[in-house]
């Protein structure tokens, strides 16, 4: 009877858990996938003012319309705005409570794939360019705090099952 | 046995995610600006430069009607900035800016049409930038001399990288920075546009912003042959830079009340007339 009362208990706790994460998960896709909407609707239909803006590193013109926004003829935004189409399937309550290992590690694999591409950006951004733009930071950050929920989440869950 | 499983892989995860915070960090503070392009390339323009364009004909230049140039000089009503009797048209830029280097090709064109250049140096935009390192004109520390106008160049910025942004050649005076604030703003300018260079102002009569054809012609070309290819009718780079000299040119002839006649001629007048004002 006890043991049931605790499993019931774990249970319960377990998809408290599961509704917190995928909660963050879901919410800071959302927010990339509005972000990465913008950056791609903005390189499709921005006209190109043949101008210099006199405003220092933040430059977002210089980025966004610079070699380094498109890789094999792909805008970078519209990259992003599949990542983070994708990472929303990932963050999914459903997704989070199945026990099917190989979605757990894509998962994660893809958070970092996605991390690993922010390196890149931010080192074009600094490296490269010498501009920011503060629309791709967004994405950066919203894709760093993916990865943070998305290997806690995976810790906290993987532990639960053991 | 959970509890401990969980604590071991909570520590491997923090210890990813402060590994992933260092690898930012590396990333911000070894970008170096000093590594950016710090060749100063100002240097006098050859005379054999300047002569390939003073040699072109009035008639030459006309022919080429309005090219490819999609300047819109906007007709305003703003202060007249006379010096001595003479119309001031008001030049502000930058080195490192790729639409000031292209803009400078048309306005050295036209203004050679109204007086002549000395100390006129060749640079070229910056080499990080859009439209990387075009080769152009300074308008730096060059004198300029006319019966007819006055010009006024303020080269804001060099091409030389410094901090987040370019080493200052010139700092514009209260008047000039007053005219860039309001007329390079809305509702003369979008709002995206606002403050951007090149920013010309030709005596409260119109204002020009931005480069007035497609840079794209000039890319991997020195200078010499920018200029070589002015004589050649069917050149992009005739298209672009002389059909821009002949609208600069029919503004200019607005502020001169169309003098000289030798330059502001019918066809000149006839681009003019298109300019509402």
């Amino acid at each position: 009877m006890e043991k049931e009362t605790t499993n019931t208990q774990n249970k319960f706790e377990r998809k408290h858990k599961v509704r917190i994460i995928s909660g963050i998960g879901i919410l800071l896709s959302i927010i990339g996938l509005a972000d990465t909407t913008y950056l791609t609707i903005a390189h499709y239909t921005t006209k190109v003012i043949l101008a210099c803006p006199s405003t220092g590193i933040i430059n977002c013109q210089k980025v966004t319309s610079s070699t380094y926004s498109e890789i094999h003829g792909i805008p970078a935004a519209v990259l992003g705005l599949i990542f983070f189409s994708v990472m929303l399937i990932y963050q999914l309550p459903m997704m989070w409570s199945t026990t099917n290992k190989f979605i757990r590690n894509t998962r994660v694999l893809y958070s970092i794939a996605g991390l690993v591409s922010v390196f890149w950006f931010v080192y074009v951004e600094l490296h490269k360019l010498d501009a920011i733009c503060l629309y791709c930071t967004g994405v950066h950050i919203l894709t760093f705090f993916l990865f943070v929920t998305t290997i806690i989440g995976t810790s906290i869950i993987t532990a639960e099952k053991e | 046995m959970a509890k401990k499983s969980s604590n071991r892989n909570l520590k491997y995860s923090l210890l990813a995610i402060g590994a992933v915070i260092l690898v930012f960090l590396i990333l911000i503070i070894v970008r170096s600006p000093t590594t950016q392009n710090l060749n100063a390339s100002d240097s006098l323009a050859p005379s054999s430069l300047i002569n390939s364009i003073t040699k072109l004909t009035n008639s030459f230049i006309q022919s080429i009607g309005t090219g490819t140039s999609t300047a819109k000089p906007i007709p305003i009503t703003g202060p007249n900035i006379s010096i001595n009797g003479k119309p001031n048209i008001l030049y502000m830029g930058a080195e490192y800016c790729p639409y000031c280097a292209t803009e400078r090709w048309p306005m050295v064109v036209a203004l050679t049409r109204f007086g002549s250049f000395s100390n006129l140096k060749i640079t070229h935009s910056s080499t990080t930038d859009v439209y990387p390192d075009t080769q152009t004109f300074s308008f730096y520390k060059s004198t300029y001399t006319s019966p007819y106008i006055v010009f006024t160049p303020v080269e804001m910025y060099s091409n030389i990288a410094q901090g987040s942004g370019y080493s200052t050649l010139q700092t514009p005076t209260s008047q000039q920075q007053s005219l860039m604030n309001t007329y390079d703003a809305p509702p003369y300018v979008p709002s995206a546009n606002a403050g951007a260079i090149p920013f010309m102002y030709f005596n409260g009569k119109y204002l020009l912003t931005g480069a007035s054809y497609s840079p794209t012609s000039l890319q991997n070309k020195t200078a010499a042959q920018i200029a070589s290819a002015l004589t050649n009718k069917n050149d992009p780079i005739t298209q672009g830079v002389l059909g821009s000299a002949n609208i600069l040119t029919a503004v200019i002839c607005s502020v001169t009340n169309n003098q000289p006649s030798t330059v502001c001629t019918p066809t000149i007048k006839g681009i003019e007339s298109t300019m509402s004002n």
